[in-house]
């Protein structure tokens, strides 16, 4: 065979890069769940752009690091590494951090990028005007305004220390999967600052309350800890979950959040509620849910399957104030389970419908155990996909529970993994955001006694600010 | 730091089935929102053939006989035959000059590969051939070889690739060696990969571990039990005999203490040597007073003779003072001269941790595995939060020191999770696994890790546990 003879000497500097084991790590979360195979280093092989193609191409995606000083910069290239004297467009995430210190952030955009090599120079321009250009043979770096600019770097720097090029694996390859990975952090921090930011309709409660109902193992309390854990920003465990023959949960559960930031209470509480079975007399008593409703039952009340509540159990009054109904019902449904579930069930499903219909509640549906979650909401993370809301699964709820495909929301619960991810924390809040205007509408559309009724007169100042008092109480109860 | 405690090797990568074309992406998105608002759409076109992967056919068997033989090395794939097309030119471009590389041929019943200690260059480097069987691996030392011969027809040649004509020629003393059939004449190859051979504890990963520590150390020194209510976290710890419960509590002490320490006895008696009730305070380095949470250690659970469930309750509820000697038939009552009759939420149990050795967990007894769930019901009844810890993960077959970095990525753990979630019904991330200080003289960094990113997930459920106390307890 014919192969060219090895040329140039064998400098004897390990492959292995620069980067701490941190920073890798954290560089790989930036993508999803990524993993970086270094691939050329400048300073072991050869110092020029027709050694960087012969390393780099045909590799797939490829991630362009460059280190200065003080700083890093980078370009994630979702295309193929180009041939030596040619060029290609691709989605480019462009990325810089402070080297060592890259827990405190990395500033990264997401942006359609030309990339081009020729005899001298790797040069990558976006056409939003940012401009990066490697010289390997002088280990010179060219850096535009745009770019020190936008990715917030601090000095403009002709000389650097080392250029790598790593393969990425483990990716879509797919530019919204990109973009929606490189973005979930920022888009997590809006829907954060609103739902901090978020007060009951007219403040006619200090917290609203939504109930999780459903069949046994589909997600209740594992949506509760996912939703703790994202506010918490870690794991957490404090709604108890698991397999067993039965509903883990047995007991009626009212759960207050608590914001990470603040050490505050949310203005929401989640009630978990004992999972519901095809048998009569097993699972919640769909006898119990008016009671709940209506705000009768008490914090950990124990179900009991075979015997409904009756009022006699409560020091309760028969009509308890607003702050203390439930003013959403999500429905949480396996997505798996949701095309075979039992006709008993589905009777069961649509008893408490009606019954939240007729408590004028507002009402969502929550389909757990969602696979492809990265794909639920489109690239600019704002609204759920064609592709998910055209789904069998949702079409089914649809005309299973009347429940408009607006309000029928998909999560993925934190069940087996160990670490939080943005875009799951994403669809997390956007679900409790929908469950938060249902129940605004529902607080909205409450007929004008039942507001009155609570306050002596809707319009009396006074009398809400009591509410906030007794709410308050509440709250320092609960925590 | 959790970000660091979790990474995905190259076996796990998942590559997608399905892409989509889309037809309008609107780029441009970046993490400030007030910058780029007039940017413009635009019509993409993937290609096709960025959707073949760069992906290794080696199982992580396969990649785990290599490592016993050539050490601890992570197998990063620099070249695929199949994507980056049949040629040796191709094969040397994406090779040179990396290190240690191995390049491994698949045709359609073996794997046989080469390892070049000192990589392609131009000089001879020593040479190993291997193939990898169901048995395991067979290797045949070459001694120093020119990395070119490999890869070119010579007639006096024992081995050679010829990339383009997709055969692999091994004459009949090395086939006999590799314990290859003796077969004549070339074999056609269906792949051939090359790796640069990396070392999978290198000083880089070693420096981050060692510092992760340090930063579990400061959290876990730092921690404060959720609203100050108790000045200590209990943990109780409970599971079959032999498990490692008391082992567990000498392993987080040393890491605390900076040294291996066995004060909690520990052994292989038949009845367990955990008689007593024990609550460990766990002592900083600095010896600036006990770490606000304690460890509590019992009697092995077991069918007949192992800790009576009354006992559990009295301990659970705070009755049980330190040192009490347990008897199975018989669990302490009120007229215990040291029963506590009026227990403080500070002498209560605040998590349970169940204790199992990941590697007997599924030869326990119907019996045992009965009213080990019955007691996490009554748990779940009243409310305690809990969570199952596996120990001695790396005595697990397959497991070797470099596999605790990323340890529930690995083959075997994720299969004995499965069996113990399927078997007692936990969520897996309420599964922790660890490697206990048995037979060391010294600290590792990597077993720390694990055993402080643990203590981390058991802590912070007490926390749970606490904040959920309703008001009047």
């Amino acid at each position: 065979m014919n192969m060219l003879g090895l040329r140039g000497s064998y400098r004897n500097t390990k492959v292995t890069t620069r980067l701490t084991w941190i920073e890798e790590k954290i560089l790989e979360k930036l993508l999803g769940n990524a993993s970086l195979t270094l691939l050329y280093q400048s300073n072991v092989h050869k110092r020029c752009t027709l050694e960087m193609t012969k390393k780099c191409s045909l590799q797939g995606s490829t991630m362009t690091i460059v280190y200065l000083e003080q700083e890093v910069v980078g370009v994630f290239m979702l295309e193929d590494f180009p041939d030596k004297d040619s060029k290609k467009t691709s989605t480019c995430a462009w990325f810089s951090f402070e080297r060592n210190k890259i827990s405190s952030g990395i500033s990264a955009l997401v942006l359609n990028t030309l990339v081009k090599v020729n005899s001298t120079s790797l040069q990558m321009s976006s056409i939003s005007g940012l401009t990066l250009i490697v010289y390997p043979s002088k280990e010179g770096l060219y850096l535009n305004e745009a770019v020190i600019k936008n990715l917030e770097l601090n000095v403009k720097q002709s000389q650097y220390l080392e250029c790598e090029i790593f393969r990425v694996d483990g990716i879509k390859n797919n530019p919204g999967f990109i973009k929606k990975m490189v973005t979930a952090r920022q888009h997590r921090g809006k829907f954060l600052s609103t739902l901090r930011a978020y007060r009951p309709y007219a403040d006619l409660v200090s917290e609203v309350r939504i109930l999780l109902v459903g069949p046994v193992g589909s997600g209740k309390s594992s949506f509760v800890n996912s939703v703790k854990s994202s506010f918490q920003g870690r794991l957490t465990r404090q709604a108890i979950v698991g397999s067993d023959k039965s509903s883990i949960t047995t007991q009626y559960k009212v759960y207050s959040i608590k914001d990470e930031k603040n050490k505050e209470t949310l203005p929401f509480m989640l009630c978990d509620s004992m999972g519901l079975e095809d048998e009569k007399e097993a699972g919640l008593c769909t006898d119990d849910i008016p009671h709940i409703l209506k705000g009768c039952v008490p914090d950990r009340y124990q179900f009991n399957p075979r015997e409904p509540i009756k009022l006699k159990h409560f020091t309760y009054a028969a009509s308890p104030p607003l702050k203390d109904r439930i003013h959403c019902v999500a429905f949480v449904l396996d997505i798996n389970s949701v095309d075979t579930l039992s006709d008993k069930m589905v009777a069961k499903l649509k008893k408490i419908r009606k019954d939240v219909v007729d408590c004028g509640v507002g009402c969502v549906a929550l389909l757990t155990n969602v696979s492809d979650y990265d794909e639920v909401l489109d690239n600019n993370l704002v609204n759920m996909t064609e592709n998910m809301t055209s789904l069998n699964q949702v079409q089914n709820v649809r005309n299973m529970l009347n429940i408009p495909v607006a309000n029928i929301l998909m999560v993925s619960n934190y069940a087996s993994e160990r670490m939080l991810e943005p875009l799951k924390d994403v669809l997390i809040f956007a679900a409790l955001q929908q469950m938060l205007r249902a129940a605004d509408d529902a607080l909205e559309d409450l007929p004008l006694e039942d507001t009155a009724s609570d306050d002596g007169s809707f319009n009396n100042s006074s009398h809400i600010k009591n509410e906030g008092k007794l709410g308050e109480v509440k709250r320092r109860e609960m925590s | 730091m959790e970000e660091a405690l979790k990474g995905r090797t190259l076996f796990d990568q998942a590559w997608p089935l399905r892409w989509k074309l889309p037809s309008v992406a609107a780029l441009g998105q970046n993490l400030r929102p007030d910058r780029f608002q007039n940017f413009k759409r635009t019509v993409l076109a993937l290609p096709l053939d960025s959707s073949m992967a760069m992906r290794t056919r080696l199982t992580w068997e396969q990649e785990k006989y290599l490592r016993n033989y050539f050490g601890e090395k992570k197998f990063c794939l620099l070249y695929k035959a199949s994507v980056q097309e049949f040629a040796g030119q191709n094969l040397l471009y994406k090779c040179q000059d990396q290190g240690p590389t191995m390049v491994v041929v698949y045709s359609e019943k073996y794997v046989i590969g080469v390892y070049l200690q000192e990589g392609f260059q131009e000089n001879k480097v020593s040479t190993t051939l291997f193939t990898i069987q169901e048995t395991g691996l067979s290797p045949c030392a070459l001694g120093p070889c020119l990395p070119l011969s490999l890869f070119r027809y010579e007639e006096t040649s024992d081995f050679f690739i010829l990339l383009d004509k997709k055969t692999v020629t091994i004459s009949s003393e090395i086939r006999k060696v590799l314990r290859l059939p003796s077969l004549s004449g070339d074999t056609f190859i269906q792949e051939c990969e090359a790796f640069r051979c990396d070392e999978l504890l290198d000083e880089r990963k070693t420096r981050g571990i060692v510092g992760l520590c340090s930063n579990l150390l400061d959290a876990l020194r730092n921690y404060k039990p959720y609203g100050d209510l108790v000045h200590q976290t209990r943990i109780l710890l409970l599971g079959p005999i032999g498990a490692g419960k008391s082992s567990f509590v000498n392993s987080v002490k040393s890491v605390f203490k900076g040294s291996i320490t066995h004060q909690a006895s520990v052994g292989c008696d038949r009845n367990g040597i955990s008689d007593k009730y024990r609550t460990y305070s766990i002592m900083s380095k600095n010896d600036s007073g006990p770490l606000p949470f304690v460890l509590c250690d019992s009697l092995g659970l077991s069918e007949n003779e192992g800790l009576h469930t009354d006992d559990i309750c009295h301990i659970l509820k705070g009755h049980t003072p330190d040192r009490y000697q347990f008897d199975f038939r018989k669990p302490i009552t009120p007229n215990h001269p040291n029963y506590i009759h009026d227990p403080l939420l500070k002498d209560r149990i605040h998590c349970v941790v169940f204790v199992f050795d990941i590697n007997s967990f599924n030869q326990l007894s119907c019996e045992l595995v009965a009213k080990i769930k019955q007691i996490r019901r009554d748990l779940i009844k009243h409310g305690i939060l809990h969570l199952a810890l596996l120990t001695h993960v790396d005595s697990l077959t397959w497991i070797t020191k470099g596999d605790l970095l990323d340890i529930y990525s690995c083959n075997p753990v994720k299969v004995k999770l499965g069996v113990f979630h399927r078997l007692f019904g936990f969520a897996l991330s309420d599964i922790l696994v660890v490697s206990n200080y048995d037979s060391e003289w010294q600290l590792d960094p990597v077993k720390n890790m694990l055993i402080l990113s643990a203590l981390k997930e058991i802590l912070y459920t007490a926390n749970g546990f606490l904040e959920d106390l309703p008001l009047n307890k």
